[in-house]
């Protein structure tokens, strides 16, 4: 799902660089010091998790866990996210150094939306952790579209991405068992 | 995780090796940006960008065999990227018509070469300096604090973490020998929050002894970047000939 560079219009790149940037200052303002290790350490998770690539419909998947990202770190989780993505770029060259911005947007709205979706406690848990996870992969898919379709791609650009609908699926499900064994184990981690 | 993953080629001898930590970052950032610049479509160009990116291969004394290699694990997606742009054409009614012309075909052989141009920088970034002082390098290029600070303790988590994996999958093997019949998700789910919630106790120790001695977000290195002549030399001449290329290459040469 990383956009890598030279696929897309270097001005949406270079935009989306700088509203990352800013968005990074915005997010991380006034961190309280005990939240610093969670930060680094989903990161981390981020990172190692990416890692695994499942085969599939001719290409390959990672997990990316956005979702569990915005349930554990709510609207911190963009400046992780964009920690992970500058070394992802750097390090095994998914993505690009460009592209890190537009990446970055892309998956840290998932994480956001599905931070929202956490926080609406009326909702059951198990369904707000599904949703979550789902919404933290259709979300970065959907803004991929729209970024392929500005830089000249055709509108069947869609049929290509719906791969990934089986993809968020699973990412649900595994939010899911993570959201409900950290609540009979940990339940003050999650946000 | 070992290290040498990451550090693999960082310790060779060059002159490339040699340079400042931010020279490197702002070459293949600039190189990127001036590549991916062209407009759709023009090739001719992308020769001599080779021919430059092969000058700085030279000079950096990498392993052609190893930058080959990496580029063959990671080109099938610049590929795939490539082959969408006629293939996502014709899915819509409204452009099929125009899907395998001839001009629709040079800018999807554009963006496979931008691609494959900017991703061979990247491989060459990360094989001339170790990943460390990368980071550092970007700090002093006014990278945000907190990116710098999550950075430091990602690279140290990383580790953990995988440690953690290892130490779970191997309890989990433990418990069901031989493969799993069928991918359970629970099971692997249950394994992650597990490994998240081992690896965010050893985490919060580490954070601890770091702050108890006097850690503050910023990290330091026996190595401090200090920029000389030959590093602004060497960015500046590299620098020029990319933007040559880019304001001064006429399509028209091609025929």
């Amino acid at each position: 799902m990383h956009i890598s560079d030279g696929i897309i219009d270097p001005g949406i790149s270079i935009g989306a660089l700088v509203a990352s940037v800013g968005l990074v200052y915005v997010a991380g303002r006034k961190v309280p010091q005990e939240e610093i290790p969670k930060m680094g350490i989903t990161g981390a998770a981020l990172f190692v998790v990416s890692l695994i690539h499942i085969p599939f419909a001719g290409t390959s998947v990672h997990p990316g866990l956005f979702g569990i990202a915005g349930i554990l770190l709510g609207k911190r989780a963009f400046p992780v996210i964009f920690t992970v993505l500058l070394f992802q770029s750097i390090i095994l060259q998914h993505g690009g150094l460009l592209s890190v911005g537009i990446n970055s947007l892309n998956m840290g709205a998932g994480a956001f939306l599905a931070w929202l979706i956490w926080r609406q406690q009326r909702m059951p848990e198990s369904l707000r952790a599904a949703m979550a996870g789902i919404i933290g992969v259709l979300i970065p898919v959907f803004l991929m579209v729209v970024e392929f379709h500005l830089s000249g791609y055709g509108l069947g650009i869609i049929y290509l991405f719906s791969v990934y609908i089986f993809a968020a699926l699973a990412e649900g499900v595994i939010s899911l068992f993570v959201v409900k064994f950290f609540r009979k184990t940990k339940s003050d981690i999650l946000a | 995780m070992r290290h040498h993953f990451i550090d693999r080629y960082s310790d060779l001898n060059s002159p490339v090796h040699r340079l400042d930590p931010r020279v490197k970052i702002l070459l293949a950032f600039l190189g990127i940006l001036i590549v991916v610049s062209e407009p759709p479509g023009r090739l001719l160009p992308f020769a001599f960008y080779g021919g430059l990116l092969l000058v700085v291969l030279l000079l950096s004394r990498l392993p052609f065999a190893f930058l080959l290699k990496r580029y063959l694990i990671l080109s099938p997606f610049i590929v795939m990227a490539s082959v969408f742009y006629p293939v996502s054409l014709y899915f819509a009614e409204e452009t099929q018509a125009i899907a395998f012309h001839q001009e629709t075909i040079e800018v999807a052989l554009s963006i496979f070469l931008k691609a494959s141009l900017s991703l061979f920088l990247l491989i060459w970034l990360i094989s001339v300096e170790r990943f460390h002082i990368l980071l550092l390098g970007l700090r002093k290029l006014k990278m945000p604090k907190l990116v710098g600070t999550i950075s430091i303790l990602m690279y140290s988590y990383i580790f953990v973490f995988w440690d953690e994996a290892l130490k779970t999958t191997r309890a989990r093997e433990s418990r069901t020998p031989g493969k799993l019949q069928r991918i359970k998700l629970r099971t692997y789910a249950n394994q992650m929050a597990m490994i998240l919630l081992h690896s965010w106790e050893r985490s919060k120790t580490l954070h601890h002894a770091m702050l108890s001695r006097g850690f503050h977000g910023e990290f330091y290195s026996m190595r401090e970047p200090g920029l000389k002549k030959a590093d602004v030399l060497f960015l500046a001449l590299f620098l020029l000939l990319f933007l040559h290329i880019r304001l001064f290459t006429d399509p028209l040469f091609i025929q």
